[in-house]
């Protein structure tokens, strides 16, 4: 059906069991003496008072999240917002000043250097806003380089970089150069490496701001495709909203290291959090974002009857089914009505008077 | 009303530039000191109470205490050590000479042809093969031989030292805060100023000529290291870190590879730098063409001159080669494939044939060790010494132009400021300095100089012979601002005038230091005269590059926004670009001064007196303790002269 087209990240997220990533608490202060700021009254100093106050800026404050297994979790913020410094401390890529990070049952925070290397190398792997490619090597030579660091052999290797090009599209490429390709296509080599090494999360740090918004688009589609292939886990780090709705399961939004609001794409442009968030997404097309689940109302009796449609379709896409039926539709899951739509809450969700 | 309060915090900083009320104050100080000088001149020099006069003669002791016991046959551990460094030295040159030799003229120039050819490409192997013709031309292959045995010596340990802690400053942030001043010292002591130390420690010869080479070539070498591991993108470093990789990982597949070019770079200053002592080094038992220009100056002037224009031509050979290598073997600009390397493996092992060929044609055809025959040597040192002669006759023109331009610079320029520095009372000299420091520079550099100065004074017993030093060195370094600042701004503004100043710059900037002086005691022989200006000559390039780099990098965009307000190009220049590149100027203005005081203390080999004088006379008559004084006031007017001039920029790069 249609509606897999429009929310293509619309599958399923085990909640049950144990979150893949889990943040608790944690804190990054730059400058000297920074981990006597956590936990006094200090650390909640605004920006410029504690700069001039112990000459330290908190790049990321108290910050707690949950990743769970093929969620696609995406973290948006203004530069400057500690989103970049956050996805750092998740591997230690930047050493967070205080709390826990567990990735996969493992304790990041607590790790000696070879666990933390163990863990870079088989169970995490980045994607980075400007590449980070090896100029001096071949292209298949950088997408083998996560398995080069591993100690693969050099045969083995290298027959899975191919194979890693051919997902990404570039299996013509393998033998020229990075300095030699566009830049959506180094993305693509970029994505092929942190592919490569078959991890179980994947981080990406804005890897398509550097990149004009055609070229973002189709990469984001590639990102999607990826993502239903191989289901794998995703931080994913932007500060494009678009971007981060057409992506994110969930969504996180930073101001000054803090994380202001956390939900689904629905729950921001729904309801935000505070007039930051609301300013955020004031030009999103509502009725792009919510779904009917966002603007059912319980079945009163003989309702039941009318046109059904999959709780989780957006109302845009709704929008011909309900103006075309006398009656209310009905919101389905799993084949059972759960709510009716009709034309009024329809009309209230597109003018955003509800709430 | 809204307006008007807003503008009004806004108006009260911006009302005065911060230093013109500071430059004003220094130069109401200097007002003062003249007054002083008027008032008081002659009637306080440095107070006897004050000088630690017994100094001088403990240090001729401990030299003679330091000789006696390091030549006993069964000498102490720390002096084996000592020797045992000063002899593996020696015998390291010894034996490069000794190589180059058996290699002959033909084997040598095969060598460092096909190696040139093979990595960076025909237009820098003619260069160098042209460069070793012209050695065989000069009839100066046997000095060549040996000073190129003392700089791939100097060059080499240089680089064993300066590459691992050049990476270990690339790494590490701490060890980088660590070693930066110690660079920016050892950058500043001007060369002259430890020779005395190093002969004492390690006796003159070749052993004494590297180390002395070493002090002056390890800074860059470390520094540019630094700076190519450093430009690594942080995101290739942070990709492998992510992927697991391990720190040896990280520096062997990803930060020297991309930070090779700049590895091979910094090799080429480190061998520029070395080559620029070549002449210092032959003051204390570096053989080649240094010591033929040092003994020269006296004996052969013209042949001295050739044999600088020899490490002229050494110096051009070996920076075209290795920049040509550096860039033409970047991995990550050539692209190759598993053909092109097999083809280049061939060519490499026919350029080894190459080079087994010549040495045997060499050998066989009777080359030896030294190639002597066919030499314009003569020919060229009969039209030099001409050329010495004509001007030095005082019926021709250049006479009557030079003879009156250096009584000028003398009458007018040095000999008031000499009285006036030597003759004004101490107090107001070192105070008034201090407080001139204080308002360029702030409170850290006043109190250094303070410092200096009464080491100056107090340790070292130099005050008159600083002071004489002093007024020279602000002779040439205002002469130098007034050729190099607005040579400059014209190189900046104008296409033209870069092109034409570059090559001359360039040539300028290799020349070693000595060898600027030589002409000009033929063309100036006026005492001091030549000294002055050949400091002029030495510091000139940088300062001009300097402020050309300055007003270059100012950024585009206020320039066009003034452009669009109908500035013209003069409004442009004196309202935007000089006072947005004033930092730039200012590090011009000390860059250049220090380098002033290198030349100017070097000067006093030919007659320029002061503390250069006390520390040639230390080297040539064996006067040690003065010797070793007269480079401690050296030093010390180095970081007093460094310290006031540094101005307030450093602070300026920390903020930003």
């Amino acid at each position: 059906m249609g509606s897999s087209e429009q929310t293509p990240l619309a599958h399923v997220i085990d909640r049950s069991g144990e979150p893949l990533i889990r943040a608790e608490g944690v804190w990054k202060i730059f400058g000297r003496r920074a981990d006597r700021i956590v936990g006094t009254p200090d650390a909640d100093l605004p920006r410029a008072e504690l700069r001039a106050k112990h000459d330290c800026v908190a790049a990321v404050r108290n910050v707690s999240f949950e990743v769970w297994p093929r969620e696609v979790f995406v973290v948006m913020g203004l530069s400057g917002s500690g989103k970049s410094t956050l996805v750092r401390t998740l591997i230690r890529l930047i050493e967070p000043t205080a709390g826990k990070i567990q990735i996969a049952g493992q304790d990041v925070t607590a790790a000696s250097p070879q666990e933390l290397r163990g863990m870079r190398r088989h169970t995490s792997s980045m994607v980075f806003q400007h590449f980070g490619l090896l100029a001096h090597r071949r292209v298949v030579d950088n997408v083998a380089f996560g398995l080069e660091i591993q100690g693969v052999p050099k045969a083995e290797r290298l027959a899975r970089a191919e194979e890693v090009l051919r997902l990404v599209g570039l299996e013509d490429s393998g033998n020229q150069f990075p300095d030699q390709l566009s830049g959506g296509m180094q993305q693509r080599v970029g994505l092929a490496r942190a592919f490569a090494v078959d991890p179980k999360v994947m981080l990406y740090d804005e890897p398509f701001s550097a990149l004009d918004p055609l070229i973002r688009r189709d990469m984001q589609d590639e990102v999607i495709r990826l993502q239903h292939e191989t289901g794998k886990t995703m931080v994913f780090i932007t500060h494009d909203l678009p971007e981060a709705l057409r992506l994110g399961d969930r969504i996180a939004i930073m101001r000054d290291g803090a994380i202001v609001q956390l939900g689904t794409p629905e729950e921001l442009v729904g309801s935000p959090a505070d007039e930051y968030v609301a300013n955020f997404v004031r030009d999103i097309p509502r009725s792009h974002v919510l779904t009917l689940r966002w603007i059912m109302r319980g079945a009163r009796p003989g309702e039941e009857d009318g046109p059904k449609l999959d709780v989780r379709t957006t109302v845009r896409n709704a929008i011909p089914a309900i103006v075309g039926s006398e009656r209310p539709c009905c919101a389905v899951e799993a084949g059972k009505i759960v709510g009716v739509v009709d034309h009024e809450a329809v009309l209230a969700a597109i003018a955003g008077e509800n709430d | 009303m809204a307006v008007a309060q807003a503008a009004g915090p806004i108006e009260a900083p911006a009302a005065s530039a911060w230093w013109r009320g500071r430059a004003g104050a220094a130069v109401v100080v200097a007002l003062a000191i003249l007054i002083a000088f008027f008032g008081w001149k002659n009637q306080l020099p440095w107070p006897a109470w004050l000088t630690w006069n017994s100094l001088a003669h403990d240090l001729d002791n401990f030299q003679a205490w330091l000789s006696n016991n390091r030549n006993v046959p069964h000498p102490s551990i720390v002096f084996r050590a000592f020797n045992g460094v000063a002899n593996f030295l020696d015998n390291l040159v010894g034996w490069l000479t000794s190589f180059f030799f058996k290699l002959t003229w033909a084997g040598t120039t095969a060598l460092g042809t096909l190696v040139v050819l093979r990595f960076g490409g025909r237009r820098a192997a003619a260069i160098v093969l042209a460069v070793f013709v012209s050695f065989a031309a000069l009839g100066l292959w046997d000095p060549v031989v040996r000073t190129f045995a003392l700089t791939f010596a100097s060059v080499g340990l240089s680089l064993a030292i300066g590459l691992p802690f050049g990476i270990w400053a690339g790494r590490s942030d701490r060890f980088q805060r660590v070693v930066t001043p110690v660079l920016d010292a050892m950058q500043i002591i001007p060369a002259f100023a430890y020779l005395m130390p190093i002969v004492i420690l390690f006796s003159v010869g070749p052993g004494a000529a590297v180390a002395t080479t070493l002090i002056y070539a390890i800074p860059p070498s470390i520094r540019i290291t630094a700076l190519g591991i450093r430009g690594v993108p942080t995101n290739t470093v942070e990709a492998a870190q992510a992927l697991g990789a391990t720190r040896m990982q990280t520096l062997l597949k990803v930060q020297l590879p991309l930070a090779r070019r700049m590895l091979l770079l910094s090799v080429n200053q480190t061998i520029l730098f070395a080559l620029s002592m070549v002449v210092i080094a032959g003051l204390i038992g570096g053989q080649g063409l240094g010591a033929v220009v040092t003994s020269g100056l006296y004996s052969d002037p013209a042949l001295a001159l050739v044999a600088g224009a020899a490490i002229v031509i050494m110096a051009i050979g070996l920076d075209r080669a290795t920049e040509a290598m550096a860039n033409r073997t970047d991995p990550t600009r050539r692209h190759l494939t598993a053909g092109k390397r097999r083809t280049l493996h061939l060519y490499t092992a026919a350029c080894a044939a190459g080079v087994g060929l010549a040495v045997g044609l060499g050998h066989a055809l009777g080359a030896g060790s030294v190639w002597s025959r066919w030499t314009i040597q003569g020919w060229l040192l009969r039209y030099v010494q001409n050329a010495l002669n004509y001007v030095q006759n005082p019926h021709t023109v250049v006479f009557h132009i030079t003879d009156p331009i250096g009584n000028f610079v003398v009458q007018y320029g040095l000999n008031p400021l000499q009285s006036f520095f030597v003759e004004t009372p101490w107090p107001a000299m070192t105070f008034g300095l201090a407080l001139i420091a204080y308002f360029i520079s702030g409170l850290r550099p006043a109190v250094v100089t303070l410092a200096m100065l009464a080491l100056i004074g107090g340790v070292t017993n130099e005050w008159t012979n600083a002071m004489e030093t002093l007024s020279q060195v602000l002779v040439a370094t205002g002469l130098t601002l007034v050729v190099g600042i607005p040579l400059g701004v014209w190189a900046a503004e104008s296409l033209r005038a870069r092109q034409v100043m570059r090559p001359v710059l360039d040539v300028l900037q290799t020349l070693p230091q000595l060898v600027y002086i030589i002409p000009f005691i033929y063309l100036m022989p006026v005492s001091i005269v030549p000294g002055v200006l050949a400091s002029v000559l030495y510091a000139a390039p940088v300062v001009i590059r300097l402020v050309e780099a300055g007003i270059r990098d100012v950024s585009p965009h206020p320039v066009e926004a003034a452009g669009a307000f109908g500035a013209t190009r003069l409004q442009v220049l004196v309202k935007v670009k000089i006072p947005m590149a004033r930092d730039a100027i200012m590090l011009g203005v000390n860059q250049g001064i220090i380098m002033v005081l290198a030349v100017v203390v070097i000067a006093g080999l030919v007659g320029s007196g002061a503390l250069g004088y006390d520390v040639a006379q230390g080297l040539q008559q064996s006067l040690f303790g003065q010797g070793v004084l007269a480079s401690l006031a050296i030093l010390a007017l180095g970081i007093a002269l460094d310290r006031v001039t540094q101005g307030r920029r450093r602070k300026h790069i920390e903020l930003a």
